[in-house]
């Protein structure tokens, strides 16, 4: 198991996150982690890329802990995030936030290699490299957003909600790419609230609901889930039913 | 009532009633000098408080206000020759009129901007001032001749009990509470109702109204000094200062902040007189880094250590056996 | 038209160093969030040290400017470590609100031990060319002055290029724009915000070095120089090296016409108005870009 994430408890000030959150991400895979709105996705991230440290809990790539690392020590490791809405940085070009995602030593060498590779998955991103990324459409961002994240060549990439705020035919689009990233070899950890999309890229995925995995398996299993039958097919949840 | 709360009240009584005596019991100027100094620092910090620490807007500009009073009650009382108390209420009332003409712009300032707008808008009046102004200003001599501190202490004294009571009435209603709702989470208490633009405006009149009254006393008690002076940013950073060495947000606070700076200064002055500021700047600096609450919040943490303590202590007699396994949880 | 565009050429010439003392600030600010009010009081740091180099060891003010950012550079790592980095995780607000009320407490330090060491006299360097001045069309530009205006524009090439072609540079910007973002990348956000104050304070003590040799210092002189920076910083706009040396520009030439027509004492007073006036109408400077 490339990475290891056991029983971790999270907090933001006074208010706790995460409860006992555990999952596991062998290499290569693609795996998701869907659950409404709330429900600790984006967290879960937080705590694996160094942003959010745990109260409890241990978070392992290839047997090392990374709960001790600085955030920008861990992108150095392998994992690079791609953070909710892209937040790129609007005031530099296309071109500057792709060499940015290079920052760390070895990967700024590799730098012009990356770029090549990462213009073969986004052609749209070389048109574009002179332009602010300020200028570039929401689609547009969210590209530029994950080929910056892979600039840094990760062995983990972690995804935070790509297809937000995105039209089915873009969202679609990207998920192809996002499929194509993971047959290059980069292992993709998924978060979503569109449960669907998510079960279309990918036959394994963890439920997560008010801050506990309530669930993993493949698609039928994780219909028994009432936020997922919900989402999935639109019925309206049942009480008495949630994790 | 507790037992603790009459202890207190009992003390501020007591308080009151030397202070009320003090140039009777004290023959020394020097002491009711420092006195008065403390008082008006009360009054000043007290008003810049009302605006900076319990509203949340950091007004840079404190010293134009105090400035505006004094130049009007030095002016109408001196060359015009109003009656002393008119000329204090003038003064106290040309602040408030300036602070309501710039506070609707001011206000829509934020945060950074509004800081150093309020101090450019500060130093504009300072430097106006000066040059309109460039003469020492100084008491005729049949005013001289019957100065008495006396009479000045206790305009000091009403003052600063005037504004510390204000303050207080004030920060206790509803209009404190919206206040302290601006200062907060401002969008917030727009959405509850609350209008932030009006509840600053109130919050700066007060303390420009009792700033300028201070203002206005500066210019009945000192004998001679250059109509610019009051004006100085060093008034604003002071009241600053002091308000938060005590505790901003706390009416307490700016009093504890200004008796503290005044005799640590005066302390400070005798004994290392050339670096007494250093010393002083260090302390200052030491008070925002691991108290920021001020000496207010490290009191409260002490009474909480304190009180722990004694708790643990009650259930160590209580049941020796079932303290000898109990973990005392002390200090934080 | 002669005296005119004598006060137009000297308002440029101090423009420029307004600019350059600005931009250290602008750049702190942008960066960490600190509004270091002290920063005046490095400028009069930076003031002294060309001073005493060239008082005690006749070393030339324009030569001693490397020694001169070193001492700042040196003083910028203390006052870092010492005090700001233990404000780095406070919220915007506190961050602004907190560093004010250091930098306060820094002045007073600094102003005091200034003027128990140095004395409350006017300092300034004189040296062997700085009389020689050139004249054009019957304006008459000191050499010292002009010298000192290019050194400033150097300066902010110098930073502009740092910060738009170097990896360390765009880092910066980037955590000015987004700093979780930018950590997201393998950006430390300490070393970013260390590298920043350092940076400013070297900027400042350029700027007071240039101050020494072409006018004067005392050691009163920071609140002065700190009200110019903020002042040039608003009015330029937050993030733009160009704007905040335009912005010094149009503060120094408002100072000299003003002084031309209507008197010497007016010509802050008329400046800061036209800064308030710039603020209320457009808070964001000349060539600053709406910030949420």
């Amino acid at each position: 198991m490339m990475l290891v994430v056991e029983g971790v408890d999270a907090c933001y000030k006074d208010l706790q996150a995460l409860w006992g959150v555990s999952l596991q991400i062998g290499e290569g895979e693609l795996v998701a982690l869907v659950g409404p709105n709330g429900a600790g996705k984006t967290s879960t991230l937080k705590v694996i890329s160094g942003l959010l440290k745990p109260i409890a809990g241990n978070v392992l790539l290839d047997g090392r802990s990374l709960v001790k690392e600085p955030a920008h020590r861990i992108v150095e490791l392998g994992i690079s995030q791609v953070p909710e809405g892209g937040r790129v940085f609007t005031g530099l070009t296309v071109l500057e936030n792709l060499e940015l995602g290079a920052f760390g030593a070895k990967a700024r060498k590799a730098k012009d290699e990356s770029l090549r590779w990462v213009y073969g998955i986004f052609p749209r991103l070389e048109e574009r490299k002179k332009q602010r990324a300020g200028t570039l459409s929401g689609g547009e961002r969210q590209m530029l957003a994950i080929g910056r994240a892979l600039m840094s060549k990760p062995r983990l990439l972690l995804l935070d909600e790509p297809s937000f705020g995105l039209a089915p035919l873009l969202v679609e689009q990207i998920f192809q790419m996002i499929t194509e990233i993971n047959r290059q070899g980069v292992t993709v950890l998924l978060v979503e609230q569109n449960v669907r999309a998510a079960l279309e890229l990918t036959n394994r995925a963890y439920v997560i609901e008010n801050g506990r995995i309530v669930g993993e398996g493949s698609g039928e299993a994780l219909l028994s889930f009432e936020s997922v039958r919900s989402a999935y097919l639109g019925c309206a949840p049942s009480p008495g039913l949630a994790g | 009532m507790s037992g603790k709360r009459l202890v207190v009240i009992a003390l501020v009584i007591a308080g009151l009633a030397l202070l009320t005596v003090l140039p009777v019991l004290v023959q020394s100027d020097s002491i009711i000098n420092l006195a008065i100094l403390a008082l008006l620092y009360i009054a000043l910090a007290s008003s810049w408080n009302v605006l900076g620490g319990y509203t949340g807007q950091t007004n840079l500009g404190h010293a134009a206000f105090f400035g505006l009073g004094s130049l009007t009650t030095r002016l109408l009382w001196l060359s015009v020759g109003w009656p002393l108390p008119l000329s204090l209420l003038a003064g106290g009332v040309v602040a408030v009129v300036f602070a309501l003409l710039v506070g609707a712009p001011a206000f829509k300032l934020r945060g950074v901007y509004f800081a150093i707008g309020t101090l450019a808008l500060a130093q504009v009046l300072n430097m106006t001032v000066g040059n309109m102004f460039p003469m020492i200003t100084s008491l005729p001599a049949e005013y001289l001749a019957t100065y008495q501190l006396a009479p000045r202490y206790y305009l000091f004294l009403g003052l600063a009990l005037l504004t510390v009571g204000t303050a207080y009435v004030l920060v206790h209603s509803r209009l404190g509470l919206g206040m302290m709702a601006v200062r907060e989470e401002e969008e917030a208490a727009e959405s509850l109702g609350v209008s932030a633009f009006r509840h600053k405006l109130l919050a700066l009149s007060v303390s420009a109204f009792f700033a300028g009254l201070t203002g206005g006393a500066f210019a009945f008690y000192h004998v001679g000094y250059y109509p610019q002076f009051p004006f100085g940013p060093v008034w604003t950073f002071d009241s600053m200062m002091m308000a938060y060495i005590g505790g901003t947000g706390t009416i307490i606070g700016p009093i504890i902040g200004a008796v503290f700076f005044v005799v640590a200064k005066e302390l400070l002055a005798l004994n290392l007189l050339e670096l007494h500021l250093t010393v002083f700047g260090t302390l200052f600096i030491l008070v925002v880094l691991f108290l920021p609450g001020g000496l207010v919040e490290a009191w409260g943490r002490i009474r909480r250590v304190l009180a722990r303590r004694a708790r643990a202590r009650e259930v160590r007699l209580a049941s020796p056996e079932q303290a000898s396994g109990h973990q005392t949880v002390v200090g934080l | 038209m002669t005296p005119l565009a004598q006060s137009l050429a000297f308002g440029i010439l101090v423009g420029g160093l307004y600019g350059l003392a600005a931009v250290g600030l602008s750049l702190v600010f942008g960066v960490t969030k600190f509004l270091n009010v002290a920063h005046g009081e490095l400028l009069m740091l930076g003031g002294y040290a060309g001073f005493w180099f060239f008082t005690l060891w006749g070393v030339d003010p324009f030569l001693s400017l490397p020694i001169v950012v070193a001492c700042l550079v040196l003083m910028g790592l203390v006052l870092y470590k010492l005090l700001f980095s233990r404000m780095v995780k406070l919220s915007e607000e506190n961050k602004i609100k907190n560093t004010l009320l250091v930098g306060f407490g820094l002045s007073l330090i600094f102003q005091n031990l200034a003027l128990r060491l140095w004395t409350a006299d006017d300092r300034g360097i004189t040296t062997s060319y700085s009389g020689q001045a050139f004249t054009v069309l019957g304006v008459r530009f000191p050499m010292v002055r002009v010298a000192s205006l290019g050194i400033a524009l150097v300066c902010l090439l110098a930073l502009h290029l740092f910060l738009h072609r170097t990896y360390t540079g765009k880092a910066i910007r980037a955590t000015v724009q987004d700093w979780e973002a930018a950590t997201l990348m393998g950006i430390d956000i300490h070393k970013v915000y260390l590298l920043s104050f350092v940076l400013g304070a070297a900027l400042a003590g350029v700027a007071g070095a240039l101050v020494s040799v072409g006018y004067s210092i005392q050691p009163t002189m920071g609140l002065e120089w700190t009200l110019i920076a903020l002042v040039v910083m608003v009015l330029g706009g937050l993030g733009s090296i160009p704007g905040t040396l335009v912005g010094g520009l149009i503060l120094g030439v408002t100072q000299s016409l003003t002084s031309y027509w209507i008197g010497g004492t007016y010509r802050e007073i008329v400046a800061l108005l036209l800064f308030l006036v710039v603020l209320v109408v457009r808070p964001q400077g000349l060539f600053g870009s709406k910030e949420g």
